[in-house]
């Protein structure tokens, strides 16, 4: 409490509305956000061309569509991971839940003998009912989203073990399937379906993110869940539509990882959900929520199979290839807080 | 207050399930909880077999084998093994359960012989022969091991790589594993042949990329761009040898790279008829699990067991694929 | 009272209770049409309870609220909202990493074929701001934006509801005087024959400013509604706590021996961002008081003193011996601590129990090997809570539960342990009400007289004039002026804090 009758406050008149002083930030404002996009393609392709001098091999075109390819599942994976950590979330699911993704794929496909278009839309609706479950617990329940997508990593490991007998389930009697990933759109081109359809996905991420209400209110809830509750948007629906999109691309990744092996792997997956947090994170996304970027999130993945394949052509051994690999996360991520502090002063 | 009640009903209610859940799982098991059947008169002696894996197809193999030699010579076995080959931890668990379960004889395939090696002593002083299998113990204190020579099958492996590219030029491995025994002996096995027999054959680089498909696919890739001349390859386990078949399909250099493989498994089989793959080193897991059980039951019953039974592995190819000796050790 | 138009906003015999305490009884409020009506009462006196019920996250026990002569229910805040009443929050309610334009339609998002048009939202939102006559860019991040803008997003938010009512809860705690003006230039162009604001603030120059009458609630319970014009600020405080207020009561002069004694001499100290040539002696058994307007930098000087924050150029002198205080491990080692302004948040642990705050600076001293001695601590503890009257069962009990007062002396605990001898509290009542107040002047002066060396930053000037011997004034940056107790009064004080540097070069360093 301030006890004080004070002389009064002088009272400046509002300063007048300027058109150009507002342009003028318009400007700033855009320029800062492209400019960290900018940083991080920087160090894409500085790391390219340092690969490229070590090894001319490197950037021969069938390579370079290699690291494309490898690529794919990895940054189809990190797309969902991207909004589940907007919101300020975690999903250790989308790993095994890739699998039991191509396993359900399998599924329909080997087990029921339904056409193909069936088994991708299988895959896909697998990984939105995972993403919906997790959602339910997080948001309902209130259950933390390190706890409740855990759970799920163990549900989904079992239950691809489980629906598959512990088998690979293989595709024989879809012999097209596994040009969904390795077939070339264009006769002669070098690069393969499953990299175009991953763009397709991240162009379509993106505009769910920038153009959208769940993309709008997936940067709201990470920024300031309580404020955004207040604002009168129901935020427990909503994240359940978040999780149950970010489910969509785990499944699209199951798909697309059977197809690539011919064959659903219900043993592998583990892991893979590292991977998919370390590419989001070293694209510029924060794990504290409410920043963050699909077009970070793609470089990142490039940034991560780049990196894998580069150590493999100049013959790095496999341990040394993981020591750089946490050396570049720990680099990137550090380097994106002081470009933020920096832009915020 | 009532909130409380609320909350600890709902937990009642939560375990409930969960113990139902256990209890359906259960009934699944044969020879449920064997428990001190061992030391009771006129009962069926009990061997817990701790194995360092349980879904993939060759421990399953390994299991079937176990079975039949269990039924064969009238004991009771349990099965079990870590979710990965990384979960020591988890093995270790296992066997002190399993040691804990007083078993007549136990047998054992060590993810890490050294983190096992207390748990080891401790059945040793309790007079409970062990006997290793697959990769093996590395300790005094198994009675016998039944495993796999790796390093004669590796070296088998190199023998039919050297030949098919004519003894000379550039080879590279994807392995499966640089820690365990198994990926270093089917490694090793391999260089130490191509070294001492065909001195013309390099080895331009060795990637491991843990068993997983994808991965080695990457990573076969990778070589493969980083070294155009390269004329053969070799993959240490299925996913590694997998591995580099999608490599060589994806880049379309059938008839152009040689590749031997290990083990067996659906694709590698599809590989091997089709072409793409030379052939491959198949271990015999069903004579593993049998003779395991076996040599467990000659130790119980105080009889002589050989320090290592070598369990065999063969070289299939297209012709003999289909061949009454090779076929019942491979698998889908 | 029965008026011939029903009032805008009306709050009718509303009580709402809790398990074990009873926030709001039969409360009243009226809200007439045109009008700013100010709402005042202590730390608890029930103005948040009321502002939940009105938005709807609470439901009252008992009675009703009417709007245009019509009762209503809220059902949560977008309901309110939609009624036409707006909340601001003295915490705000937005998304720091969204757009001005974002924070301000969130929920009403203009979209072209289902997808978000950011063009057409920017546009509606600089129509706002035009409207308005606001300095805002609707692409900006709001997490970039100073306080004052973080306050005009929110009142365009409300502004862009079409709200009839607005209720704003301290809405100048952060803001600079410059800010309030444009607050309140804002507040009266949104006032119409239609509208009316709620305006909860405890300064009380700002009431006569702003606000036609003034309703003064106590304990949960109405007490009465004064017209500015007719009343004087001491009354509305009377009425605020329910006794005349003991604000002229000064302090013993420190003794003329231990004046001699300086403990703590500054020259020259400045910071890169703000301090410009800060000079100051502070003396045993002295407190000397720092006074000024918000952002003159009273706090900036005790965080660059203890090492907090980086200063650029000073001399310090301790005790008579030159130091240099890299960060505050050091200034404590010096016998130097710092009470910070938000105790919360950088004080305390909440969730730990009392002992472990009090000790939590002297674990190293009360450890053998890494291990805690656990019986030293308790002992200690249980000795300064009973030397500061901490109120509570044990030491045991978790800071959480204590009154804002008792946290705050916890927080004192902490240093006394530490054996300092200067301490600098920064507001040290800030959010204790008037009761609690007493009692850490009580021990400030105990200290002061023990032969500690207080430096006591306030922005509360009947406390800067009660407490302390000598009183330093800044004004951007710099102190403007020293003066003693016997000849300051509050009039020369606001003198010193508002003169502009610029308009005196080589400012006075008393």
């Amino acid at each position: 409490m301030s006890l004080v009758d004070s002389p009064a406050p002088h009272k400046p008149g509002l300063e007048p509305t300027s058109e150009t002083t507002a342009r003028k930030g318009n400007i700033s404002v855009r320029l800062r956000s492209s400019l960290q996009q900018l940083l991080a393609f920087g160090s894409l392709i500085v790391l390219v061309i340092f690969f490229g001098i070590m090894n001319s091999r490197f950037l021969l075109p069938t390579n370079l569509s290699d690291i494309l390819l490898s690529t794919v599942v990895i940054g189809l994976l990190a797309l969902g991971a991207t909004f589940v950590i907007i919101t300020g979330g975690i999903d250790l699911s989308v790993g095994t839940g890739m699998s039991l993704c191509s396993v359900m794929t399998g599924v329909v496909l080997s087990y029921l003998g339904l056409p193909l278009w069936m088994g991708v839309v299988g895959g896909i609706l697998m990984g939105t009912v995972i993403g919906a479950i997790n959602g339910f617990f997080i948001s309902f329940l209130r259950i933390p989203p390190f706890i409740a997508t855990l759970a799920m990593m163990l549900v989904a490991q079992g239950m691809a073990l489980v629906v598959s007998g512990t088998k690979p389930i293989y595709f024989t009697s879809t012999p097209g399937f596994s040009n969904l990933a390795l077939g070339k759109p264009i006769v002669g081109l070098v690069v393969p379906n499953a990299v175009f359809i991953f763009f397709a996905a991240a162009i379509l991420a993106g505009i769910v993110m920038s153009k959208t209400l769940i993309g709008r209110y997936t940067f709201s809830i990470g920024s300031n869940e309580e404020a955004t509750a207040l604002s009168g948007i129901n935020v427990r629906s909503w994240k359940l539509w978040i999780y149950t999109v970010a489910g969509a691309f785990t499944g699209l990744a199951g798909v697309i990882i059977a197809a690539r092996l011919n064959s659903a792997q219900p043993g592998q997956g583990l892991g893979y959900e590292l991977q998919a947090i370390a590419a989001v994170v070293i694209g510029g996304t924060s794990l504290a929520g409410g920043k963050g970027s699909i077009v970070g999130t793609v470089i990142g993945a490039l940034i991560m199979s780049v990196l894998t394949n580069g150590l493999r052509i100049i013959s790095v051994p496999q341990e040394w290839q993981n020591v750089a690999i946490g050396v570049v996360i720990l680099v990137a991520v550090y380097l994106d807080m002081l470009r933020r502090k920096e832009t915020a002063q | 207050m009532s909130k409380s009640i609320y909350n600890r009903r709902s937990f009642l209610t939560l375990t409930g399930v969960a113990l139902g859940a256990v209890a359906i799982a259960g009934c699944d098991t044969p020879a449920a909880a064997p428990g001190a059947a061992a030391t009771a008169p006129g009962a069926k002696p009990y061997i817990a077999i701790v194995s360092k894996g349980f879904q993939h197809q060759f421990w399953q193999a390994v299991k079937q084998g176990a079975e039949k030699a269990a039924a064969e010579f009238n004991v009771t076995i349990t099965f079990e093994g870590p979710n990965t080959e990384a979960d020591v931890d988890q093995q270790i668990q296992m066997l002190t359960t399993a040691l804990g379960k007083n078993p007549a004889a136990i047998g054992f395939a060590a993810l890490d012989s050294k983190a096992a090696t207390p748990l080891l002593e401790q059945a040793k002083s309790k007079n409970i022969p062990i006997i290793a299998f697959d990769s093996g113990v590395d300790s005094d204190i198994p009675v016998g091991t039944a495993s796999t020579d790796n390093k004669a099958a590796a070296g088998e492996a190199a023998k039919h790589l050297a030949g098919l590219i004519g003894n000379e030029g550039s080879i590279a491995i994807i392995c499966h594993d640089q820690t365990s025994k198994s990926g270093v002996d089917r490694r090793d096995g391999f260089k130490d042949w191509i070294a001492a027999n065909a001195p013309k054959i390099k080895i331009v680089d060795i990637q491991y990329a843990g068993g997983d498909q994808l991965k080695s696919t990457d990573a076969a890739k990778a070589i493969i761009a980083a070294h155009p001349e390269l004329k053969g390859m070799y993959g240490t386990n299925e996913g590694s040898a997998i591995g580099v078949v999608n490599a060589v399909n994806e880049l379309g250099l059938k008839d152009k790279l040689a590749i031997v493989g290990f083990d067996s498994g659906k694709a590698q089989l599809d590989a091997i008829r089709g072409g793409v793959m030379a052939g491959a080193i198949t271990q015999n897991p069903v004579g593993i699990g049998y003779e395991t059980v076996k040599a467990a039951v000659a130790a119980i019953n105080k009889q002589p067991v050989k320090k290592v039974i070598n369990t065999g592995f063969y070289w299939y190819d297209a012709k003999n694929i289909d061949s009454e000796q090779i076929k019942p050790n491979l698998y889908q | 009272m029965t008026q011939q138009v029903p009032p805008l906003l009306a709050v009718r015999g509303v009580t709402k209770s809790f398990p074990g305490v009873r926030a709001l009884h039969n409360m009243h409020l009226e809200l007439r049409r045109g009008e700013v009506l100010a709402l005042v009462g202590e730390n608890g006196a029930g103005k948040s309870t009321l502002m939940k019920l009105l938005s709807g996250l609470y439901v009252p026990d008992h009675g009703s609220f009417d709007l245009d002569g019509k009762p209503f229910v809220s059902n949560g805040p977008k309901h309110a909202q939609e009624l036409g009443i707006s909340i601001i929050h003295q915490e705000f309610n937005l998304m720091p990493d969204l757009t001005v334009a974002q924070n301000i339609f969130i929920g009403r998002e203009p979209r072209r074929f289902g997808l978000l048009s950011e063009h057409a939202l920017n546009r509606k939102a600089q129509d706002l701001f035009d409207r308005m006559r606001l300095q805002l860019n609707p692409r900006e991040s709001v997490g970039r934006l100073t306080v004052a803008k973080q306050q005009m997003v929110e009142i365009a938010k409300a502004l862009s509801h079409d709200s009839k009512v607005i209720i704003m809860d301290e809405p100048t705690a952060a803001l600079n005087d410059a800010e309030v003006a444009t607050l309140h230039d804002l507040i009266r162009g949104f006032i119409s024959l239609e509208t009316g604001v709620i305006y909860i603030s405890h300064r009380m120059d700002e009431l006569k400013l702003i606000s036609q009458r003034i309703t003064v609630i106590r304990d949960g319970e109405y007490v009465d509604t004064v017209g500015t014009a007719e009343t004087s600020m001491k009354e509305v405080i009377s009425l605020m706590v329910g006794r005349e207020v003991s604000g002229e009561q000064r302090p013993t002069a420190a003794t003329a021996g231990a004046r001699t004694d300086v403990v703590l001499s500054v020259e020259g100290l400045a910071t890169k961002a703000l301090l410009r040539d800060v000079g100051f002696d502070l003396h045993r058994g002295e407190i000397l008081g720092f006074a000024g307007l918000m952002g003159a930098g009273r706090t900036e000087v005790a965080r660059a003193l203890v090492g907090a924050d980086r200063a650029t150029f000073g001399n310090l002198r301790v005790r008579g011996a030159d130091v240099d205080i890299p960060n505050p491990a050091v200034a404590a080692k010096l016998g130097i601590g710092y009470l910070s302004e938000d105790r919360k948040h950088l004080g305390l642990m909440l969730e730990r129990d009392v002992k472990e705050n009090i000790m939590l600076s002297s674990l190293t001293e009360n450890s053998a090997g890494g291990f805690i001695k656990e019986g030293a601590l308790r002992r200690t503890a249980e000795e300064f809570s009973k030397k500061l009257r901490i109120k509570t069962p044990s030491v045991h009990q978790l800071a959480r539960n204590l009154s804002g007062g008792n946290q705050q002396k916890i927080v004192i605990a902490k240093w006394l342990v530490k054996d300092c001898d200067i301490l600098i509290f920064d507001e040290p009542t800030r959010g204790i009400d008037v009761g609690a107040k007493e009692e850490i002047y009580k021990l400030l002066d105990e200290l002061a007289a023990g032969g500690k060396a207080i430096i006591m930053i306030s922005s509360e000037l009947p406390e800067v004039l009660r407490m302390s011997h000598r009183i330093a004034v800044m004004s951007e940056g710099r102190i403007t002026g020293f003066l003693n107790n016997a000849e300051a009064t509050q009039e020369n004080i606001m003198e010193l804090a508002t003169r502009r540097i610029s308009a005196i070069p080589g400012a006075v360093t008393a």
